[in-house]
C-alpha cells in the first residue's frame, strides 16, 4: 500500500483510532539564531543611520525658543486681500494648472512607450527593453532635477514646471500602464488576432478599452501626486504657490507663509476628494 | 468540402497530443466534438485556427491546402474561419455593435480602426446585419457587459459572422452558460449552419447536447479518434469507452 498522505477524511478517522497522528512540530534549532541576528544588523544599520544624518534630539529640545518665535510670527496669518489672499490664490491656481498640464501633456507620450513597454502589445523584445530603459530614465530622475535643467532653457517660471511634470510623469505613469496592460485578461486580444486584425488593431480593439478603468485610476492618482509635486517645484523658481512661500520666509514674512500653506492645505484636501470621487463613479 | 483535416499530430515537450487525426466538416454541417478531459479536443480547433503550430498534418479549406499558401493568401484563407471560445472574449466595456465590427478588423485600413468612432458605415451596417440575424439588434448599443451570458456569446457568434467566415469553430461555446441560454446558443449555431450553409464544428461538454444538434459527432479518446458518426448512430456504448478516463479519475 502507498503511504496515506493526510487527506480531510483520513484525519478524522485517525483521530477516532487508538494510534492518533501526534503532534510534533518540526524543530528548528537555528532559528532564535537568525531573529538574533536580524535584530542586531536592524539596530546596528539605525546606529550607523542616526550618526550619518547627525540625529540629535537634545538640539531640538534646546532650539525650542527660535521655533516657537518663529511660530509665533506667522500667528495670526496675514489675511490681507492685496498683499496676501489674492496673490496667494492666484498662484494656486497657478500650481494646479501646472499639476493638471504636467499630467494630461505626458499622455499621449506614456500611452505610446507603455504599449511599447508592455510584453503582450510590444511588436518586438528590442522595442520592448528599448522602451523599457527610456521610462526607467524618466521615472529615475527626479521632477525637481528636470525642473532646474527647464530652467535654465526657458528661464523661471511656471513652463519649467510643466515641463519638468510631463518628463517625470511620462516614466512613472508609462510603467503603471504597461504593468495594468500585462495584467489584463489577453482573451478578447487573441480573439481578434484570429480574426486576421493586426497588431495596432488588436492594440486599440482589445487591449485598451479594457484596460479604461484602471487607466482612468492611475491618471488620476498621479494627478494628485503632481500637483503636489509642482508646489515642490515652485521652491525651485518653477512659479505657482511654491514660489511664493519660499519668497514670503525669504522675507521673514511668516505670517503671509502661514495664510499660503493653509490655502495650500484646501487645494490638496480638494483635489484628493475630486480624485476619489471620479475613482468612485468609476469603480461603480 | 469547407474544412477537411487530414492527419493532424501534436506533442508538448514529448508527450502526444494529438496522434493523426482526420476529420471534414461540410457546408450546411454541424459536427461535435465529443471527448474526455484532456483527449486534445482543444488543441484540434487551436490547430486548424492555426493558434497553435501542429507537428503535421494537413488542413485545407475549399480544396486549398493552408501549406501551400503563403503571406496575404494565406492570411486571407485564415479568415474564412471564425473561432468562438468558452470564455466569449468580447470587450465588456463596448456596444455590442463595436465588438461585433471589431470581426471586420482585417477588412479596415488601420487608421480607421483607431477607434470605433471611426468605423466606416458599411461596415457598421454590416455589423448591425449580423447582430440581427442572431436576434440582437435591438441591444446593439448596449454595452456587452450588461447583457447576459448567453446573448454575449450570440454576440460573439455575430462578431465571427461579420468576419464574413463560413467555418466556424467553437471551443465549448455554452460550457459557461446556464442551460437555457445554452440551448439557445446551440439552436442557433445549427440554424447557422443548416440556413446559411456555414460549416460548424463545436467542441461539446455535454453528449447530450452533441446528440440532440449536431448532425455529427466525432469522439476523441486520448488524441485519437474513436467514432465519426451521424449523431443518431451514436451509442451508450460509444460514450462509455469515451469518457473512461474522466470516471478514473473520478474512481
Ligand atoms: N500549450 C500547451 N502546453 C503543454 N501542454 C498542453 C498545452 N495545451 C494543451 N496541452 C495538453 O494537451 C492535452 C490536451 O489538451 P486539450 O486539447 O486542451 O484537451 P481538451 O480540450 O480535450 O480537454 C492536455 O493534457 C493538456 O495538458
Ligand atoms: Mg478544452
Amino acid at each position: 500500500m502507498t503511504p496515506q498522505t493526510l487527506t480531510p477524511a483520513v484525519a478524522r478517522r485517525n483521530s477516532t483510532a487508538k494510534n492518533r497522528v501526534a503532534l510534533v512540530r518540526p524543530k528548528k534549532p537555528l532559528r532564535w539564531i537568525t531573529t538574533a541576528a536580524v535584530s542586531a544588523a536592524v539596530v546596528g544599520l539605525h546606529a550607523v543611520a542616526i550618526e550619518g544624518t547627525d540625529f540629535k534630539p537634545e538640539l531640538l529640545v534646546d532650539g525650542w525658543k527660535g521655533m516657537a518665535a518663529f511660530i509665533g510670527d506667522a500667528f495670526p496669518p496675514d489675511l490681507s486681500w492685496e498683499k496676501t489672499l489674492k496673490p496667494g490664490l492666484e498662484a494656486t491656481l497657478v500650481t494646479l494648472w501646472i499639476g493638471l498640464l504636467g499630467t494630461t501633456l505626458s499622455v499621449p507620450f506614456a500611452l505610446l512607450l507603455a504599449a511599447l513597454a508592455a510584453e503582450n502589445t510590444s511588436p518586438h523584445r528590442l522595442v520592448y527593453q528599448g522602451a523599457r530603459a527610456v521610462l526607467s530614465f524618466f521615472r529615475a530622475v527626479p521632477d525637481i532635477v528636470f525642473a532646474l535643467i527647464f530652467v535654465t532653457a526657458v528661464g523661471l517660471g511656471p513652463f519649467a514646471g510643466v515641463l519638468a511634470l510631463i518628463c517625470h510623469n511620462t516614466g512613472v505613469m508609462g510603467k503603471l500602464w504597461a504593468e495594468s496592460m500585462e495584467e489584463i485578461d489577453a482573451g478578447p486580444q487573441e480573439a481578434l488576432r484570429t480574426a486576421g486584425a493586426n497588431r495596432i488593431q488588436q492594440v486599440a480593439n482589445a487591449t485598451l478599452p479594457m484596460v479604461v478603468p484602471q487607466f482612468v485610476g492611475l491618471l488620476l492618482y498621479r494627478f494628485d501626486v503632481n500637483v503636489r509635486s509642482s508646489l515642490v517645484l515652485g521652491l525651485v523658481g518653477a512659479g505657482g504657490i511654491g514660489l511664493l512661500i519660499n519668497q514670503s520666509i525669504k522675507s521673514f514674512q511668516f505670517d503671509s507663509m502661514l495664510t499660503h500653506i493653509l490655502i495650500v492645505l484646501v487645494l490638496i484636501i480638494v483635489v484628493d476628494q475630486f480624485s476619489a470621487w471620479i475613482r468612485r463613479r468609476l469603480a461603480a | 468540402m469547407p474544412l477537411s483535416v487530414q492527419g493532424l499530430r501534436k506533442s508538448f515537450s514529448g508527450r502526444t497530443v494529438l496522434q493523426g487525426v482526420d476529420f471534414s466538416v461540410a457546408a450546411g454541417e454541424l459536427v461535435a466534438f465529443l471527448g474526455a478531459n484532456g483527449s486534445g479536443k482543444s488543441t484540434t480547433l487551436r490547430c486548424v485556427m492555426g493558434i497553435t503550430e501542429p507537428d503535421a498534418g494537413s488542413i485545407s479549406i475549399d480544396g486549398a491546402a493552408l501549406d501551400s499558401l503563403q503571406g496575404r493568401e494565406l492570411q486571407q484563407m485564415r479568415q474564412r474561419m471564425a473561432m468562438i471560445f468558452q470564455k466569449i472574449h468580447l470587450v465588456p466595456r463596448r456596444t455590442a455593435l463595436d465588438n461585433v465590427c471589431a470581426g471586420a478588423l482585417a477588412r479596415i485600413p488601420t487608421v480607421r480602426s483607431l477607434s470605433p468612432l471611426l468605423f466606416p458605415a458599411d461596415v457598421q451596417q454590416e455589423a448591425l446585419d449580423c447582430l440581427d440575424r442572431v436576434g440582437l439588434a435591438d441591444r446593439a448599443f448596449d454595452r456587452v457587459g450588461r447583457l447576459s451570458g448567453g446573448q454575449q456569446q450570440r454576440v460573439a457568434v455575430a462578431r465571427a459572422l461579420c468576419q464574413r467566415a463560413d467555418v466556424v469553430l467553437a471551443d465549448e461555446p455554452v460550457s459557461a452558460l446556464d442551460p437555457h441560454a445554452a440551448e439557445q446558443v446551440m439552436a442557433l449555431l445549427r440554424e447557422l449552419a443548416h440556413s446559411e450553409g456555414l460549416a460548424v464544428a463545436a467542441v461539446l461538454h455535454q453528449p447530450d447536447l452533441a446528440l440532440r444538434y449536431a448532425d455529427r459527432s466525432i469522439g476523441l479518446l486520448q488524441g485519437s479518434m474513436t467514432f465519426d458518426l451521424p449523431s443518431t448512430a451514436v451509442t451508450a456504448e460509444h460514450l462509455d469507452t469515451l469518457y473512461a478516463p474522466d470516471r478514473n479519475i473520478a474512481a
